[in-house]
């Protein structure tokens, strides 16, 4: 696996947690639900898409010559 | 019809889905094909879920079961209910004036651009105040800035039972005054009862009959 691929890899994982995060805020409309999408859902998920952006813009500049 | 729940839901069980196999098959990204899916799983699902999913937090958030929620906002919610139409909120509330779903957002968000968005981000300091801070009492609690009448007149402007009132024609530039926030409605001995929660105790309820 390379380097590439395993920071997909992570980036897949955040995503994940931050969106099932996300789903388990949707099931209440308690104020606490709001505040866990808040600040725990949305920066994993946040988390996850920079890395892939960060892993996919890493892997075209070491293709560059 | 596609509402907001339906659509973070939507996008966020197949962002799930699609990233969960990025994550057990990322040799599926060496080919184009599987970059695409990687792009959709990794940027596009997860974007719309965070979108979809904070539009409906938004939502939510304006409904007076939500705002209620607090067990330190009860005796506000206890104020919809006074039998007495001098009480300003209960007047509102029991006549169908707001929508009763969304009673407080209605009267407390500011009618402006981010409007809003600013209502919601002073929320977030009452959840921290709520479990983090010193929880006033319901009758320590007050606004932050004056009410403005921009509110009131969002919906009362150039309303006939507003512009006609014999009160509001007591003097030639009273309409003018409340128009520029100069004469507020509620604090120049007019519509001054709103909520009053401290004087609950010796107040009857109105019991809505059942439908």
């Amino acid at each position: 696996m390379t380097i590439l691929e395993r920071r997909i890899r992570w980036a897949a994982v955040f995503v994940m947690v931050g969106i099932a995060i996300l789903l388990g805020s949707l099931a209440s409309d308690h104020p606490l639900s709001f505040m866990t999408f808040l600040v725990l859902g949305c920066p994993v998920v946040l988390l996850g898409i920079l890395l892939y952006l960060y892993s996919l813009s890493a892997a075209k500049s070491s293709d560059e010559p | 019809m596609l509402s907001g729940e339906n659509l973070a839901v939507g996008s966020a069980v197949l962002g799930i889905i699609l990233a969960f196999l990025i994550a057990v098959r990322t040799e599926l990204t060496r080919v184009r094909d599987g970059r695409i899916l990687a792009f959709l799983a990794l940027f596009v699902l997860p974007a719309l879920a965070v979108w979809a999913g904070a539009s409906e937090h938004m939502e939510r958030a304006k409904s007076t079961e939500f705002c209620l929620s607090c067990h330190t906002m009860e005796q506000h919610g206890k104020s919809l209910l006074v039998d007495d139409r001098s009480y300003l909120a209960a007047a509102h509330y029991q006549n169908n004036r707001i929508p009763r779903e969304r009673a407080c957002y209605t009267c407390h968000t500011n009618y402006t651009m981010f409007g809003g968005f600013k209502d919601k981000w002073r929320g977030l300091s009452h959840v921290y105040v709520q479990y983090l801070g010193t929880i006033p009492k319901p009758e320590e609690i007050k606004l932050y800035t004056p009410f403005n009448n921009r509110e009131c007149l969002h919906c009362h402007a150039g309303a006939r039972s507003y512009m006609e009132a014999t009160a509001h024609m007591k003097t030639a530039d009273l309409l003018e005054k409340t128009s520029r926030n100069e004469m507020s409605c509620m604090s120049s001995r007019c519509h001054d009862t709103t909520h009053d929660v401290e004087t609950l105790a010796d107040v009857t309820l109105w019991k809505e009959p059942r439908k």
